[in-house]
């Protein structure tokens, strides 16, 4: 044994002089490669991990409710209704703040210690100071929407509670308090609005400014029972219509009482957007590593084949198999450190990037995360598989030669391989050496399948995206202006306007489902040229019993074009609707994509009771809008086209294919090139003997030619529908969760051009081992091949 | 059992003319009547550059193979044979010298030149084989008679009737790998016959080879012959020599014996 030892000693000192160099590299490129990809992991982690780590971390409550401060019994009464394990009662104030622009914001703050519930993540500055009743932090969207950063003062002049229920008809200037608060901090919680103020002091403000109050927030956490959220929503809506009777609120127009589920509620489209980036994500570390693992292993199997002799020599004198694969794992056992401290290292610094795309901003511990098992561990098994590798191509290289070998399948010439050149480059291509130093093509096939089909499916998704952030009837936003409850004198003045391409007169009602379930339904009243809609199949509802759904209601229901809908009439009964299509439209209601069913106005009337909603969607003539808008909102409320949250996460993850799609390309491309540049070294004793049976020069470049194309035609072959099937699927997943429709835009211009550019890129990487085994007189390439 | 290779066969075969052939009276081929000597060698030097000296491994060979001999080439290791060799059929450059391979100077052609010379003209066995080893033995023989321009099915027909000649008919559809030395060697033969070479070259043939194996070679070699077919092989091994009519020894790059009997007396 101790000699065993003593030999593979030896042989892996003499390894170390050799290959040193060749090794150390190989270290080098793999510890990085391993790094980016540990590195993403670790990314892809953090990214999917933001949100439900913001909501653990500001110790998000599971109901909310905003209560008047005309009925302190009904808040009082909450933190002991049925469900609730704790409770918190903060203050609530409306303020005008002093700008360019008449601007009202709520201001919230606790008066009571409140441990682990609902505490914003300052991720700048800090909390108000217990003591100091002229500290605030904003919220993030506030802070971003106003231009307030730290330090800033803002004036804030409160509203009583009668000024409040005066809202629409006007109250004059604020009667409450005015007070001056300096910005300390800006927090970040999941979600803004509602019972959670944007603007948040401390105790002693809530001290200090208790005659203004005009409401209480309270924040409530369920015990663990399932049925919690029913049992307290009941609870509530009992408790408030008790107190309605005894003492009804001034202000109940503007507060009805509603429990918001925070915890409960997640935008569908910020997981969607998740989703679709860690997929990215993953997509880009699977090809990275293969590619890494391929790139490692070929250049190990090459590197250890190419001293094959020396092994049988070793054999020749008595070391076993597994002692001389010993000795080069051992031999590569100080590069192997030093991938792995590179690696780690890499994976270290990959603690600075912040989560992907909109991911971003809900980011609990915004800086510097490092994930310290990724590091430690990573670290030690990107060692281990690089000298597993190693110790994996020692052993492939110093393998005898298998006794069994499978017959060729066609035992004549296949005729379609009229030309020699096509008929070795062919065979050459597809069969890799392995115990000569080709890691089997099947790998390189499939590797580059998988890279072009990411390329590709991250193009088409990326245009698809960008193609519905800069198409806005896409989601349902066609509209350059809309006017609320437009009269219908305004409606046939802006009508007659020239500036004024096409105008929708809309009605937006709630029906119901037969089954009880709310549904919003929209119609549209044409009157003036086309307001352009978009509909993901089908068309558009033309006469009575029929429908046009949104994709996410769509899918929500489970329904699609052909099916039909139950809902109950104004007058009683129900009646049937077809879908004929899927129609985007916005909600006019809460601003969702896609949640809305759109019938003609007859069918509207007969859904939906009470008064509908009306207002006028505008387009303008190109270049218009503006001044339109200018004009228009002297007398009228007039609003300019929005673009809805889920639209706006989607905006931030344009780049980020895009950027996926270059990084897939680089190294699909470095992973085509390495494998034509190897393919052709390998085959250099091939070409030989073709050289040596007359083969010209000409047909050599031929053989070659043919080799390289046929490498990467399976990989376009495969990979382009590939690619367009991934692309398609998460784009559908991800437009039906966001409401707009789910057809992939196919970047038909890429395609033309990637398949010609990617055979023409071989091709010519083919000239480089052509113009090696020109060079090499077949005599010395038969010599050393 | 019939193996075509004679000159005329050759001939048919490879009916396009070469345009570059510049025909040449080869030295000492002075009768009218008299076939041109297959192969003509004057004053061959090579000398490789080594990492420490230069190694002069061919210091001015001359050789002449008439027409249909069979000529063994025998040497110390080291000599330079193998380099003699590579320079006749052009897979090399020599430093200095000429060869004539079928009246034609290979000294000064081009690569695509040489080649089409060497795809008309020259058939290559090696001590190694070097055979292709994803193709199988029939595929590997074909692609020979491909090259030297044959349709796919005839070059398929070729390769099976040398296969079969040389007994491999049901070893057609085997790779290499699954051969034996002997196997694989005769399949070398084949591919080195396939394009009907009007000489043929053969290194060490039987030097992977046991006894029988190498018996089986030189019996082939002999029936070859005896069909008109030139051949030139480098042997260590003076049994195989003594199958060929004529034998030329070799020491430290140059040839020992006056070498005038392939030369038409
Ligand atoms: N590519 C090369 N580079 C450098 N030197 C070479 C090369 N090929 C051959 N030599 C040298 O040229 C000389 C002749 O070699 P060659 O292979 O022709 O000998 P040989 O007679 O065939 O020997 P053997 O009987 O062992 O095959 C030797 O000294 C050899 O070391
Ligand atoms: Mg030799």
């Amino acid at each position: 044994m101790a000699d065993a030892f003593g030999a593979i000693r030896a042989v892996a000192r003499a390894e170390l002089r050799v290959g040193w160099r060749a090794t150390l590299l190989m270290g080098l490129v793999f510890g990085l490669v391993a790094g980016i990809v540990l590195g993403g992991i670790g990314l892809a982690g953090r990214t999917a991990s933001a949100y439900p780590r913001l909501v653990d971390a500001v110790h998000l409550d599971d109901a909310r409710a905003l209560v008047a401060a005309d009925q302190p019994q009904l808040a009082a009464a909450v933190p002991s209704l049925p469900a609730v394990a704790q409770a918190r009662t903060d203050q609530a104030w409306i303020a005008q703040i002093d700008g360019p622009a008449l601007r009202f914001v709520s201001i919230g703050a606790p008066t009571t210690e409140h441990d682990g519930l609902v505490e914003p993540v300052i991720v700048d500055g800090r909390a108000p100071a217990r003591g100091a009743p002229d500290e605030v932090t904003l919220s993030e969207p506030l802070a971003q929407s106003s231009g307030l950063g730290i330090g800033a003062t803002l004036t804030l002049r409160m509203l009583t509670l009668d000024q409040v229920s005066m809202f629409d008809v006007g109250f004059g200037p604020p009667a409450g308090s005015t007070t001056t608060v300096r910005v300390v901090g800006i927090a970040r919680m999941p979600a803004w609005g509602g019972a959670l103020a944007n603007v948040q002091a401390g105790p002693a403000f809530a001290a200090k400014f208790l005659p203004d109050i005009v409401g209480y927030a309270i924040y409530a956490r369920f015990t663990a029972e399932p049925d919690a959220a029913q049992r307290f929503g009941a609870a509530f809506a009992r408790t408030a219509a008790v107190v309605d009777q005894i003492s009804p609120s001034v202000v109940s127009q503007y507060l009805p009482h509603t429990v918001e589920l925070p915890s409960a509620t997640v935008d569908p489209s910020v997981r969607a957007a998740e989703q679709v980036l860690v997929g990215g994500l993953i997509v880009f570390v699977v090809v990275l590593a293969l590619g890494g693992l391929q790139v490692l292993g070929q250049s190990m199997l090459r590197h250890h084949s190419a001293r094959g002799a020396t092994q049988r020599v070793e054999s020749a004198l008595g070391m076993r198999a597994s002692e001389r694969t010993a000795a080069r794992a051992l031999a590569a056992v100080g590069a192997a450190v030093v991938s792995g401290v590179l690696a780690g290292g890499v994976v270290l610094a990959s603690g600075w990037l912040e989560p992907l795309g909109s991911q971003a901003r809900f980011e609990p511990a915004p800086g510097f995360r490092p994930v310290w098992p990724l590091v430690v561990l990573g670290g030690i098994g990107t060692a281990l598989v690089f000298v597993l590798v190693v110790a994996i191509a020692a052993a492939v290289a110093g393998r005898r030669r298998a006794a069994a070998v499978p017959p060729v399948r066609a035992a004549a010439v296949n005729p379609f391989r009229r030309w020699p050149a096509a008929l070795l480059g062919m065979r050459l291509a597809m069969h890799g050496r392995v115990g000569r130093g080709g890691v089997p093509a099947v790998a390189t096939v499939v590797a580059a399948s998988l890279a072009m089909a990411g390329v590709v499916a991250a193009v088409a998704f990326g245009a698809s995206l960008q193609r519905l952030v800069d198409t806005p009837a896409r989601y349902g936003q066609a509209a350059d202006l809309t006017i609320v409850d437009a009269r219908e004198a305004d409606i046939a003045r802006i009508v007659a306007d020239p500036r004024v391409a096409a105008l929708d007169v809309g009605a937006t009602g709630t029906a119901e489902l037969a089954d009880g379930e709310p549904l919003e339904v929209a119609s549209r009243d044409v009157r003036k040229g086309h307001m352009p809609i978009a509909v993901a199949g089908g068309r558009m509802p033309t006469g009575p019993g029929e429908v046009a759904i949104g994709p996410r209601l769509a899918s929500g229901l489970g329904l699609d074009v052909g099916d039909t809908i139950e809902v109950r009439r104004v007058q009683g009964g129900t009646v049937v609707l077809h879908i004929v299509g899927k129609a985007v439209l916005s909600s006019q209601n809460h601003g969702g994509i896609g949640d809305t069913a759109v019938v003609t106005p007859d069918v509207m009337r007969a859904i939906a009771p009470g008064q509908p909603l009306y207002d006028a969607a505008v387009l303008a003539v190109p270049g218009a809008a503006d001044a339109l808008f200018a004009e228009l909102s002297q007398g009228l409320e007039v609003f300019q086209r929005e673009v809805p949250t889920a639209v706006a996460n989607l905006a931030d993850l344009v780049t980020l294919p895009e950027l996926l799609a270059l990084v897939l390309a680089v190294v699909a491309g470095a992973g085509l090139v390495h494998a034509l540049l190897t393919a052709g070294r390998r085959h250099a004793r091939e070409v030989a003997v073709l050289s040596v049976l007359g083969a010209t020069p000409g047909q050599v470049r031929a053989t070659l030619a043919v080799m390289a194309a046929t490498t990467v035609l399976p990989a376009l072959v495969i990979g382009v529908p590939l690619g367009l099937g991934a692309a398609r699927v998460l784009w559908w997943q991800l437009a039906t969760a966001t409401g707009v429709a789910g057809d992939l835009a196919v970047p038909g211009r890429l395609l033309i051009v990637i398949v010609p550019a990617v055979l023409a890129g071989a091709l010519l990487l083919s000239l480089a081992p052509a113009a090696r085994a020109a060079r090499t007189p077949p005599a010395v390439a038969l010599a050393t091949g | 059992m019939q193996v075509s290779t004679s000159h005329e066969a050759t001939a048919r075969a490879m009916d396009v003319p070469l345009p570059d052939a510049v025909p040449e009276a080869a030295p000492g081929a002075d009768g009218p009547g008299a076939p041109p000597p297959e192969l003509v060698v004057r004053g061959l030097r090579k000398t490789y550059e080594a990492e420490t000296a230069p190694v002069r491994a061919l210091r001015g060979v001359d050789l002449t193979v008439g027409h249909g001999e069979f000529v063994a080439l025998m040497g110390p290791s080291g000599s330079g044979k193998s380099t003699l060799l590579h320079l006749l059929a052009g897979l090399d450059r020599a430093d200095e010298g000429s060869v004539t391979l079928a009246g034609v100077r290979t000294e000064e052609l081009g690569g695509a030149r040489l080649a089409r010379l060497r795809r008309r003209h020259v058939g290559l066995v090696f001590q190694f084989f070097h055979l292709i080893d994803h193709m199988s033995a029939l595929e590997n023989v074909a692609l020979a008679a491909l090259v030297a321009g044959a349709k796919p099915a005839e070059a398929t027909e070729r390769a099976r009737d040398l296969l079969d000649t040389l007994g491999l008919l049901e070893k057609q559809g085997e790779r290499p790998a699954a051969l034996s030395g002997g196997q694989r060697q005769r399949v070398a033969i084949a591919r080195a016959l396939a394009n009907r070479p009007t000489l043929l070259l053969a290194d060490e043939p039987t030097g992977a080879l046991d006894s029988d194996g190498a018996a089986e070679v030189l019996d082939l070699f002999t029936r070859l012959h005896r069909d008109g077919q030139t051949i030139l092989m480098v042997t260590h091994s003076a049994d195989v020599a003594g199958g060929a009519q004529r034998i030329v020894r070799m020491r430290d790059g140059v040839l020992l014996d006056a070498d005038t009997s392939g030369e038409p007396s």
